[in-house]
């Protein structure tokens, strides 16, 4: 008897603790300043993305910005002449399976008129049937995996995004190198079990042969590894000119910092997965000179207004992400405004025909793509603890 | 012939620091009869407890260092008088002793995520990265110091094992507990002093692996390795603990380096399996019947 309600008591526990942060506690904001509005005076959106987890940092910062530019459109009298927008937002942990789970609790509980994030084309790809069924479009702010809006050949209906994507990333990565800065020998340590980081490997290899580079290594790492140094023994061995880094900012900290100590010299190169406050903190001398394919140019006279803003309220640097965020909020509203009325499906219409001026470029959604066409890609390198803007260069996909 | 030297060094660094880890699973095991899951999340701490004695309150590295090896020394026991020790007076099974301890480790590591936050922290730089460069080989100072540590801390519980009072006792009590029981060794205080020694231990695995990489609330994935290792070196045993935990480095290091590195975990694991296929009681493990 006693051992039996004993054991309940652990299994008790166990699920305590698992309920204790296994769900994801809403982070659900009013922004209504405290004021009780009606219920049909709130437009709900939808936010994702990663709060726990190695890309906290990122989904911390979407989800502020999302926050800010909220309230200040609310402050100003709201949109569709008084109605007041209001953010769910969800963790997905960087998990596809939970994602999947966030879609359908936003898309059937919340009923929110469009969703904004998530971050990471891991999780992005996997919500398109959630969407689809619901009727709710949604609009990604840096999953640039081709699958996240075109699938198959087949354009995904309420798939959106605001960034380019990989291999419009890669090309841009293998030209700048080959042609800007003459390399002719780059080796690739990648994450095997990550779709942004296989699809980048993928293109940039793909380009950079093509070009009439060669790849002299190309090595791969897991999720959740710490140490890479026999991988970049054998880097060292090929000698290449570069060393190409298709992955998030923590594990290009720790490689870099390794490769260092292993005596490889040579620049790195990196997508739009690098750039970060961290990646000084962690690897501030090992990172000098690393050339990164991004998204925006943070000199830009453009964006200083915004950085000023998040840093005044949140007294910490806009991550790069917010950028993004940013943009993602800027075109849903303009569709909400053009779409005349809060409806996920009119909305989705007017995302369609979408044509505006984010911080990042201007977003013209492809109707065949959902992607935003010709966007620029702003090449950055690092020095000191700054990212120095080099030039914009667009590659040519073919 | 210099990437080989330099795999190797590679491993033998990524291997000690699984061996650290490794011995708090195997003293544990060696007395207990179950694997202590929540040493991972005693490792976690440490690595945390390092960095904020560091940071936070600004003391100098080796009483940090110490500091968080004596911090979570008392967090163990603490933990083996909440989570075992109430298990151990009832005489549950084993099974019992094993799932406290898997909640303890789930509960440390959700514990840290909504008090300190998910995301991870750096070390600041106590030791240069510059490495040690002999002909084309380069060890880095870290890896160097980590190695020693290892082997001191290591030697210095051999040492205490076999040549002191409380170490015969251990010796005894691993051999049979309630036989000691009989003889009057107070096993309670064993058990204290394993679980002790044990989290000293990781302790200093945690502030080394957190100078080494990060701290994040999920170190536990690693030690889920070093677990393994001291499982194909045989639970239990020291030597084969240390030496289980050197072999898996190597071998993934060699495997990465010459066949493939997607492969790695694949081909590193498989060969465990099989090795534990022929030898169940792992390389040097003591004979056992049932232990879960």
């Amino acid at each position: 008897m006693l051992k039996k309600s004993l054991a309940l008591l652990l299994i008790c526990l166990m699920i305590l603790t698992l309920a204790l942060s296994g769900c994801s506690k809403p982070a659900t904001e009013q922004q209504g300043g405290g004021e009780t509005t009606a219920e049909e005076d709130v437009i709900k959106v939808g936010w994702m993305g990663s709060l726990t987890g190695d890309q906290a940092v990122w989904g911390q910062c979407e989800l502020n910005t999302v926050k800010m530019l909220f309230e200040e459109i609310n402050a100003k009298g709201g949109v569709l002449g008084g109605k007041k927008l209001e953010v769910i937002g969800y963790d997905t942990k960087g998990d596809p399976q939970e994602a999947v789970n966030v879609a359908k609790r936003l898309t059937g509980q919340d009923k929110v008129v469009a969703i904004i994030g998530p971050n990471a084309s891991g999780s992005a790809i996997p919500i398109a049937p959630v969407l689809e069924e619901a009727k709710v479009p949604d609009i990604a702010t840096v999953a640039t995996n081709p699958k996240v809006t075109v699938q198959d050949g087949k354009v995904k209906p309420f798939n959106f995004r605001v960034c380019f994507i990989d291999p419009y990333q890669g090309a841009v990565a293998a030209g700048y190198g080959y042609d800007v800065l003459g390399f002719r020998k780059a080796a690739i340590l990648y994450d095997v079990a990550d779709d942004y980081s296989q699809g980048l490997t993928e293109f940039f290899e793909q380009y950079f042969v093509a070009k009439g580079g060669t790849i002299v290594a190309k090595e791969a790492f897991k999720f959740g590894d710490v140490d890479f140094r026999p991988q970049l023994s054998k880097i060292k061995e090929a000698n290449p000119d570069v060393l190409f880094l298709p992955i998030f900012f923590k594990e290009a900290a720790l490689i870099a910092n390794q490769a260092r100590e292993l005596g490889i010299t040579v620049p790195l190169m990196g997508g739009d997965g690098l750039p970060s406050e961290q990646l000084f903190t962690m690897a501030k001398d090992a990172v000098q000179g690393t050339y990164i394919v991004n998204h925006v140019d943070y000199d830009d006279p453009d964006v200083q207004d915004l950085k000023n803003r998040y840093r005044n309220k949140y007294g910490k640097e806009l991550e790069l992400n917010g950028y993004l965020a940013h943009d993602a909020v800027v075109l849903l509203i303009d569709a909400i405004e053009r779409a005349g009325v809060a409806d996920p499906v009119k909305i989705t219409e007017a995302l369609e025909t979408a044509d505006v001026q984010g911080v990042t470029g201007r977003i013209k959604i492809g109707k065949d793509t959902h992607n935003p066409e010709g966007k620029e890609a702003a090449i950055v390198k690092i020095e000191g603890d700054k990212y120095v803007f080099q030039q914009k260069y667009s590659a040519q996909l073919d | 012939m210099t990437q080989f030297l330099q795999q190797l060094i590679n491993g033998l660094s990524i291997g000690s620091v699984y061996a650290l880890m490794a011995v708090g699973y195997s003293l544990v095991y060696s007395i207990m009869n179950f694997s202590n899951f929540a040493h991972g999340g005693v490792i976690m701490l440490g690595a945390y407890f390092g960095y904020y004695y560091l940071t936070g309150a600004g003391l100098p590295f080796p009483v940090a260092f110490i500091g968080a090896a004596l911090t979570t020394c008392l967090l163990a026991v603490i933990i083996e008088r909440g989570a075992y020790k109430p298990l151990r007076e009832r005489k549950a099974p084993f099974l019992y002793f094993i799932i406290s301890a898997m909640g303890t480790s789930i509960f440390l590591e959700n514990m840290v995520i909504a008090t300190i936050g998910p995301t991870f922290r750096t070390y600041p730089e106590v030791l240069s990265r510059t490495p040690i460069q002999i002909g084309s080989v380069s060890i880095g100072r870290l890896d160097l110091a980590m190695f020693i540590i290892s082997a001191v801390c290591l030697a210095l519980l051999v040492f205490f094992i076999d040549h002191t009072k409380m170490g015969k006792a251990i010796q005894a009590t691993a051999y049979n507990i309630k036989a000691s029981a009989l003889m009057g060794i107070n096993t309670d205080l064993v058990i204290i002093i394993v679980f002790a020694l044990g989290g000293f231990f990781a302790g200093i695995a945690g502030v080394l692996f957190g100078m080494k990489y990060t701290v994040y609330p999920q170190i536990g994935i690693i030690t889920n390795k070093s677990f393994i290792a001291a499982v194909f070196g045989g639970l239990g045993s020291l030597p084969g603990a240390v030496i289980g935990s050197i072999l898996l480095g190597v071998i993934e290091t060699i495997t990465a380096g010459y066949f493939s590195s997607q492969y790695r975990d694949l081909i590193a694991f498989v060969l465990l399996v099989v090795v534990l296929i022929f030898r169940p009681r792992g390389l040097m493990g003591k004979v056992t019947e049932d232990k879960a």
